[in-house]
């Protein structure tokens, strides 16, 4: 849990300091500086426009970054209410969410969200809305799984017994025990909705130019693919080392739980 | 008063409750005995409310039982408690959930009738003994003062010096504090010496309620006989005739 | 038996009633006037409104959402996926080209992803934890974060730009399937690397295989008769997971190598707010993912005897 802690803080650092430690303004054109290669003014060069890639690259930060943790974290809310409800609202309840959750399950994930921002006009909103929308389905399954487990602990009895309300149950009695398992699953969907983020920005469907993310910026990166071959390696490069670092956490952490769960 | 009252209990197809009739007034302990499988806990469940009786109705005083806030000690001490919380949160749950107002020295008195030491409450459910962590759930079942305590098999997991101490601090507290007991065993010897009315549970059925003296004397039924007859040759039960 | 299949295709009819509504719903809900972008897709030009409105009777937009749900998913129940609303063409047989692109890229992605997948994990379980063992895990770990998209331009960039080996662009030509290929297929070589070598691990980790090794069983009847069995289950269930994964990845690749395949109908589809097609690429999507994971579970059942009951 300590290194999960450590990995968003290091991100939340980059999304809200990057811009700042940016040197230069990641929007302004530059027509007669357009497609440098490296050099000591600018780190990593200019893109098409003559906008400086590595001020684009800290900016995309906020975009990239930001935007997964809120779409991550979004999913994770609804996702264990959802699952909580169905492991707390008998058998009827129950199936009915979990249908809902299949049919939810019944598309790839990117499809569905490229149908979905495509759909709804693109924008930053239907960004999130279309990633959110298909991100959900994991965290209601773990969440309904272990809820199910602990429906029949005697500590979860004896709170229904002192009638204690279903919304203290669930904080006091459930959401410590589904939290680890909550958020190894939270480590793989923000990966997730990074490359999500990508993948549509790439596409067209997700955030607009001129804002510098990092999919976009691969998108128009790739029109000088015979020229900069450069420019179209750093956002890329952003992706894979933001993507690896939250895996190689996650699966550390799960490393760690499955420990625990031995000695236990 | 409880009054459970031809209550019946079925599982899909199967009828794991037939036809159950009960009393217990105020101060009175009833023993239900029975082997595994006899549907114990699930009497316990239907009279707490937690499966649902398929006919018949379980009451307290004319009202239904839930809104006499029973209480209920559990077989399995540890698994009572949240492994996250301190005792001490758990056992005042009762307490700070319904607003009870609770003297002062009640905790406290309790304590020293359950010889739980001070600092225990402080500590996890994984860091006392399981003898320890019984008496812990006793005191959270009496600490908001319940007219009824239920007890679901409160001695099994205890080793035998344990269980006869625990057995006798119940009895006590339950002079001093005269709430009724429903005591569900497989444990004659505990049944006969500290319940005044046993039950004999068999196949969802029950086969026999008679005084506990007169039980162990003579039971009334063949099956009854032979749960004596087992328990004497195990050395549970001393003859009393 | 037949009460678990009962129960499978109940779930999968529920699933799949679920889906059409859900994206009917998603497309009556989308901004703007759907018969407007209809006129402007179809002509190309601002239309008078006695157009639109001609369109919007036409496509039985006027209707209630209810009775517009009824009157499109009635011939679709036959197997009837209507006209573009852009060009007027009956969606099925452009529909059918576009799959006669794509199946045959998923296959050899597929190939890949098992041709690099397997021998690597087999090579990687031969000493756990050895440097073979965690070069393959620091490959697999690496390839699962690569974008395919970025992995596609990459292979371009290598391969068509520098190398000029293979071609990029297009689908005229059998050689120019092999980089969409390979993109896809390092992808699924990834996360396939990751399962099958821990599936192979936990199933040589089996309790009672200690017994048998002490009873002087050979080493390859163990292997044979209880390790790879139980290696499988984990590799039938993650088939479900490569297919999604390896039907978004198409979404990506086909528009980076400008294939002709569902991934261009589709986003030509979304962009041209042509709905008949979009709705036909996102159900028989669902179809296609609902039926696989029915065969999975039937699959998966075969395998190991304690599920389902």
């Amino acid at each position: 849990m300590r290194s999960v802690a450590w990995l968003i803080l290091v991100f939340v650092a980059l999304a809200v300091f990057g811009p700042v430690i940016a040197p230069y303004n990641p929007t302004q054109i530059d027509i007669p500086n357009r497609l440098r290669a490296p050099n000591a003014e600018q780190l990593l060069g200019t893109d098409a426009l003559g906008r400086d890639i590595l001020s684009r690259l800290l900016h995309g930060a906020r975009w990239s970054l930001g935007l997964a943790f809120v779409i991550s974290v979004a999913g994770l809310v609804i996702g264990t209410c959802i699952g909580l409800l169905a492991a707390f609202g008998g058998k009827v309840v129950d199936w009915i969410v979990m249908r809902a959750t299949d049919t939810f399950l019944a598309f790839p994930e990117l499809v569905a969200a490229v149908v979905i921002a495509g759909v709804l006009g693109a924008g930053t909103s239907s960004l999130i809305f279309a990633l959110t929308v298909t991100s959900w389905m994991r965290y209601a399954r773990v969440a309904r799984g272990i809820g199910l487990s602990l429906n029949a602990r005697g500590y979860v009895v004896q709170a229904r017994l002192v009638g204690l309300s279903p919304f203290a149950i669930a904080r006091w009695h459930y959401l410590p025990s589904l939290m680890p398992s909550l958020t190894v699953v939270w480590t793989g969907m923000f990966a997730r909705a990074i490359l999500g983020i990508s993948a549509l920005g790439f596409l067209g469907f997700g955030v607009q130019p001129p804002m510098p993310e990092w999919g976009t910026m691969l998108l128009d990166a790739r029109i000088h693919m015979r020229s900069t071959p450069l420019q179209m390696i750093w956002p890329g490069m952003a992706v894979v080392i933001c993507v690896l670092t939250i895996n190689l956490t996650g699966d550390a952490l799960r490393d760690a739980l499955a420990k625990q769960e031995v000695k236990a | 008063m409880l009054e459970v009252s031809q209550v019946s209990v079925r599982r899909g197809s199967t009828v794991t409750l037939h036809d159950i009739s009960i009393s217990l007034e105020p101060g009175q302990t009833l023993a239900v005995v029975g082997e595994s499988g006899a549907g114990k806990s699930t009497l316990i469940n239907a009279i707490l409310g937690l499966v649902p009786c398929s006919a018949g109705q379980v009451t307290w005083d004319s009202l239904p039982v839930r809104q006499c806030w029973p209480a209920l000690v559990m077989q399995e001490p540890r698994s009572a408690f949240n492994p996250r919380l301190s005792l001490r949160r758990s056992v005042m749950e009762p307490v700070t959930v319904r607003g009870t107002v609770v003297d002062a020295g009640r905790l406290d008195r309790l304590c020293a009738g359950l010889e739980i030491a001070q600092g225990l409450l402080d500590r996890r459910p994984a860091e006392v003994s399981i003898g320890q962590a019984q008496r812990v759930g006793i005191l959270r079942a009496l600490i908001a003062a319940p007219p009824l305590v239920l007890f679901d098999e409160p001695l099994s997991a205890l080793d035998a010096v344990t269980q006869k101490h625990t057995a006798q601090l119940i009895s006590q507290l339950q002079g001093e504090e005269g709430f009724a007991a429903l005591i569900v065993t497989h444990d004659l010897g505990y049944a006969a010496a500290f319940a005044d009315e046993i039950a004999v549970l068999r196949a969802g059925r029950i086969e026999e309620l008679t005084a506990a003296q007169d039980f162990v004397q003579a039971p009334q039924t063949p099956y009854g006989q032979s749960l004596c007859d087992a328990a004497f040759a195990l050395g549970a039960l001393e003859r009393v005739a | 038996m037949i009460q678990f299949i009962a129960i499978l295709l109940q779930r999968a009819v529920v699933v799949l009633t679920g889906a059409a509504m859900a994206t009917f719903a998603l497309l009556w809900h989308a901004p703007g006037d759907p018969a407007l972008a209809i006129a402007m897709a179809r002509h190309n030009a601002i239309v008078s409104t006695d157009v639109v409105d001609l369109i919007r009777a036409e496509a039985g937009l006027d209707a209630g959402f209810w009775s517009a749900f009824q009157a499109w998913i009635t011939p679709l129940l036959v197997g009837d996926f209507g006209q573009s609303s852009v060009t007027g063409r009956d969606v099925w047989p452009d529909l059918v080209t576009a799959v006669s692109y794509t199946m045959p890229l998923a296959l050899a992605a597929l190939m890949v992803g098992l041709m690099v997948s397997v021998p690597l994990a087999l090579v990687a379980t031969l000493h756990p934890g050895g440097w073979l063992d965690r070069g393959a895990v620091a490959l697999a770990s690496i390839g699962v974060a690569i974008p395919a998209f970025w992995l596609g331009l990459l292979l371009i960039l290598l391969f068509a730009v520098h190398l000029g080996w293979l071609p990029a662009m297009g689908a005229r030509t059998p050689q120019h399937i092999i980089l969409p290929a390979l993109t896809l297929g390092l992808g699924v070589a990834a996360s396939l690397t990751r399962i099958l070598r821990s599936g192979i691990l936990e199933a040589r980790d089996q309790p009672f295989l200690p017994a048998f090794r002490r009873r002087g069983v050979a080493h390859r009847n163990i292997e044979r008769d209880h390790v790879t069995p139980h290696a499988a289950i984990p590799f039938v269930t993650v088939f479900g997971l490569e297919l999604a994964f390896l039907l978004e990845g198409l979404v990506v690749v086909e528009v980076i190598f400008a294939r002709p395949g569902l991934a261009g109908f589709l986003v030509t589809a979304i962009k041209t707010r042509d709905f008949p097609k979009v709705q036909a690429v996102v159900l028989v999507t669902a179809v296609v993912f609902v039926v696989v994971n029915l065969l999975i579970d039937l699959i998966y059942r075969n395998l190991d005897p304690r599920i389902g009951e």
